[in-house]
């Protein structure tokens, strides 16, 4: 590794009026380095990120020194930081469907960036784009530079923006969850480019992500954030191996890791939620192709599957909130329509499924209302059960979703969903919006439930190691087809099928010696 | 972009058609007998029903109607009662001159909202935003009737800078620059309002996608921030500014009538007054039909310039 500086961040404190969301963050990125800068929602590694290039609103105060060379960037002019940006330090984001101006062709918007700092002419400014899309691996770049977004796939486009950000290379790249707006496959392919990007230029980067996956997978060290500090800093195996704080442990704990869990089974006596054949098209998108699902009673069904597969379209066929073009749907042997009381639905933004207008009672409640179940006392006292069925403390009724934490409003979500007793509950990437620890703890919750009142469950996650650690069989789903199906231990950890094998492979093992010993078998052909 | 066109044309013309339906019946139903007034109050009951005949006012409506449908589709405008001669030609005259003040007053309007727009969308000059939203407050609530009047006082009375109103003695094309200075005040008069609405929408959307996600991505790759406005952010603000643009032209042909008869402008707003309370009908129905027509044609074209500025738009209609 070397040892010469790229950035060094010495006590750095950034405020929001009297929020301060860093306090006093101390670390440095060598050349060619890879850092990790992980922590849950709100702990401050983005916020520290966008100080070093002042891209904070104007409301937020930011103190202490970030030095770029002998540049200092606390402080530093709007021209200085311009500048900076893009030339010296630049910047992938999250979601790739967004950071791109969808009314511009690609190759104008890299142009645009490259004529930010170099004398380029507009064809040499295209010529240039050509080169960067091929660096980045997009196929037949001379024909995609003249493409609108839209065109584009979400990896692609993440390739795009990370082009974007190499276009006048910067000697640091810093990039925020660059992975958690794509699906597995597509993460492991970026995360290779990202790898192979600083083996050849030579670029650091500095990962923001809360995915301990990733991290295992490409960084070389790691500086853990929680509530505005760095509580620890080390190389990657160290890390993992030997934490040192009782927060990074926890951190750990929390990650879902695949076939970690026993193999459980049930045994399933009556059909609480059965498909047969059912085709859904969207025009000509055929979303799910003559698919067969079944759920016993009191079994844990996971439905898995990357963005498009039709996971979800199946979930509203089984809630009977779609009907099927041809097939049949059968919930507790009737129309899903009519057993609506017996199915539970749980949405995978707790933020936006909940009316910021009721109070959490009257969320929780809805159901009991809607279907003259209970009012009154009787009313309120099966909602403080439910919540506290959900461990939320009593006094949370009067609230309202807003003034609550998204785990917490994915717990009213679920209590809500469990308000009429269903026989069949729902569950729609129900985790997918929320940071590790709390997945961890409404996972436990679930499982919990569903051992105490014994419901048949479909949950539905692109996460195998989530599907993995709540259940009882695996449905896996590409393109609208069921591609496996099967106890959950022999889908995950033995799979026959070979997309069910490459999603497998793709999920990131929170490991850093696994993960390499991967990467090296896989490198090496067999045979 | 033609077959773009050709799936919007059916509704174009649906819409033109249930307008002429309406414009119909709506001048029949006004009280008054346009026979009677042009006999004058002398005239015996035989004289009316003379012209009555005359004017085949005594045919059924739904015959009347299609008389006039038939003449409007051949190009016959017919004939008017009171002012006298072929409509056609009396439209013709004054269509001229209302269509060069409304384009001007529409450049005016555009080029203010060009200008101001991206300027109040992106100052954090606390005096420019101020400024601005008085501009766009009293530019969108005062009225053509008070603007028009001030205008007069400030620049043709008081000053004596501008003429006051009517048009250029020698005609419009003698010499241009004369030409302007006729024009200059009742097209700046028409264009306020119309201007006020514009920059405020402009700014508005600009601001919205100044909240985009790919602004910051251009702002963290070192674009300036001139640049990210005009360049960037502006091409995905102007579909809904061109669209705005479509609607007010409405405003802008409601608007001609009342600046035409303040700077005695002599334009088909002058001819919809006279036609109206001389109840010279043909004259005021063809010109109902002419805005209407005027308006979904500027309609169909904002949505083809829409369609051609949003790529997504543009691309989804071909495959």
């Amino acid at each position: 590794m070397s040892t010469t500086e790229v950035l060094a961040v010495a006590g750095l404190r950034v405020s929001f009026g009297a929020v301060e969301a860093v306090r006093g963050v101390d670390l440095t990125i060598a050349e060619g380095e890879i850092l990790a800068l992980v922590g849950e929602s709100g702990s401050g590694k983005s916020v520290t990120a966008r100080a070093v290039l002042g891209l904070l609103p104007g409301t937020a105060s930011v103190s202490g020194s970030a030095r770029l060379g002998e540049q200092e960037l606390v402080g530093a002019s709007d021209e200085t930081l311009r500048q900076v940006r893009g030339q010296r330090i630049a910047m992938v984001f999250q979601e790739p469907a967004t950071a791109l101006n969808p009314v511009h062709t690609v190759g104008w918007q890299i142009a645009a960036v490259l004529r930010a700092h170099q004398p380029l002419s507009k064809a040499q400014a295209l010529g240039e784009a050509v080169r960067l899309l091929d660096l980045v691996g997009i196929p037949d770049p001379g024909e995609r530079v003249r493409h609108y977004p839209h065109q584009l796939s979400g990896g692609q486009k993440q390739r795009v923006v990370i082009a974007l950000a190499l276009a006048n290379n910067p000697r640091l790249i810093i990039a925020d969850e660059p992975t958690t707006a794509l699906d597995v496959t597509v993460q492991a392919e970026i995360l290779d480019l990202l790898r192979d990007l600083r083996d050849r230029l030579g670029t650091a980067i500095l990962l923001i992500t809360h995915n301990m996956g990733v991290v295992a997978d490409l960084a070389d060290r790691v500086a853990v954030m929680h509530r505005g500090e760095l509580v620890e800093q080390a190389p990657v195996e160290d890390l993992f191996a030997r934490p040192s704080r009782a927060y990074t442990r926890e951190l750990l704990a929390a990650v879902p890791r695949l076939g970690h869990r026993e193999p459980a089974a049930v045994a399933v006596d009556d059909v609480a939620l059965s498909l047969d054949q059912v085709v859904v098209r969207y025009k000509d998108f055929l979303a799910v192709d003559h698919v067969d699902l079944r759920v016993g009673q009191g079994e844990v069904v996971g439905l898995v599957g990357e963005s498009g597969s039709g996971k979800s379209t199946i979930g509203k066929v089984a809630a009977g909130l779609l009907r099927p073009e041809s097939g049949t749907v059968s919930v507790l042997g009737g129309a899903p329509a009519a057993a609506r009381r017996q199915i539970g639905f749980v949405f995978q933004d707790p933020g936006g499924s909940l009316n910021p207008r009721m109070s959490i009672e009257d969320c929780v409640g809805e159901p009991l209302r809607v279907h003259k179940v209970a009012r009154g006392a009787d009313y309120r006292a099966r909602v403080a059960a439910l919540l506290d069925s959900v461990r939320l403390p009593a006094s949370y009724a009067r609230r309202r979703p807003r003034e609550l934490s998204g785990g917490q409003r994915q717990r009213v979500g679920i209590a809500r969903a469990l308000a009429l007793r269903p026989t069949l509950l729902i569950a729609d990437e129900p985790t997918s919006a929320l940071d590790v620890s709390v997945q961890a703890a409404i996972l436990d919750l679930v499982t919990d439930l569903q051992q105490t009142h014994g419901f048949a469950c479909l949950f539905i996650s692109h996460d195998l190691a989530v599907v993995d650690s709540l259940a009882h069989r695996v449905t896996v789903l590409h393109r609208g087809k069921v591609i496996e199906e099967g106890p959950h231990h022999q889908v995950l950890r033995t799979p026959t099928a070979d997309y069910t094998r490459r999603l497998v492979n793709a999920v990131p093992i929170p490991d850093p010696v696994e993960q390499r010993t991967r990467r090296t078998r896989e490198a090496t052909p067999v045979g | 972009m033609t077959r773009y066109l050709l799936r919007r044309a059916p509704s174009a013309l649906i819409v033109l058609w249930l307008a002429s339906v309406l414009i119909f019946l709506v001048i029949r139903a006004i009280p008054g007998d346009a026979a009677a007034a042009m006999a004058g109050p002398d005239a015996s009951e035989e004289a009316i029903a003379a012209i009555r005949h005359d004017l085949g006012l005594d045919l059924p409506v739904f015959t009347q109607y299609l008389h006039w449908l038939g003449g409007l589709l051949s190009g016959d405008l017919g004939r008017s009662y009171l002012i006298g001669g072929d409509i056609a030609g009396l439209v013709g005259e004054g269509f001229a001159n209302t269509l060069t003040l409304t384009l001007a007053a529409l450049v005016i309007a555009v080029l203010v909202a060009l200008l101001l727009g991206p300027i109040w969308a992106a100052t954090t000059n606390r005096w420019v935003d101020r400024v601005l939203t008085g501009f766009h407050t009293a530019a969108v609530a005062l009225p053509p009737f008070v603007t028009g009047v001030v205008l007069i006082i400030v620049f043709g009375v008081f000053f004596r800078l501008l003429p006051t109103g009517g048009v250029p003695p020698k005609g419009m094309f003698d010499r241009l620059d004369i030409t302007a200075q006729y024009l200059v005040l009742p097209a700046v008069c028409l264009a306020l309002p119309v201007a006020g609405v514009l920059t405020g929408f402009l700014a508005e959307t600009l601001r919205g996608e100044l909240r985009q996600d790919y602004v910051t991505t251009v702002r963290a790759a070192g674009v300036k921030r001139r640049e990210i406005v005009v360049r960037h952010a502006m091409r995905g603000a102007l579909p809904v500014a061109i669209t705005t643009l479509g609607l007010q032209t409405g405003a802008l042909l409601g608007g001609a009538v009342l600046v035409e008869s303040i700077f005695s402008w002599p334009g088909l707003g002058l001819l919809v007054e006279q036609g109206i309370t001389r109840r010279d009908y043909p004259v005021v129905q063809v010109l109902l039909m002419l805005s209407v027509t005027v308006f979904v044609l500027v309609q169909l074209l904002t949505d083809v310039i829409h369609a051609y500025l949003d790529p997504r738009v543009r691309l989804g209609a071909q495959t």
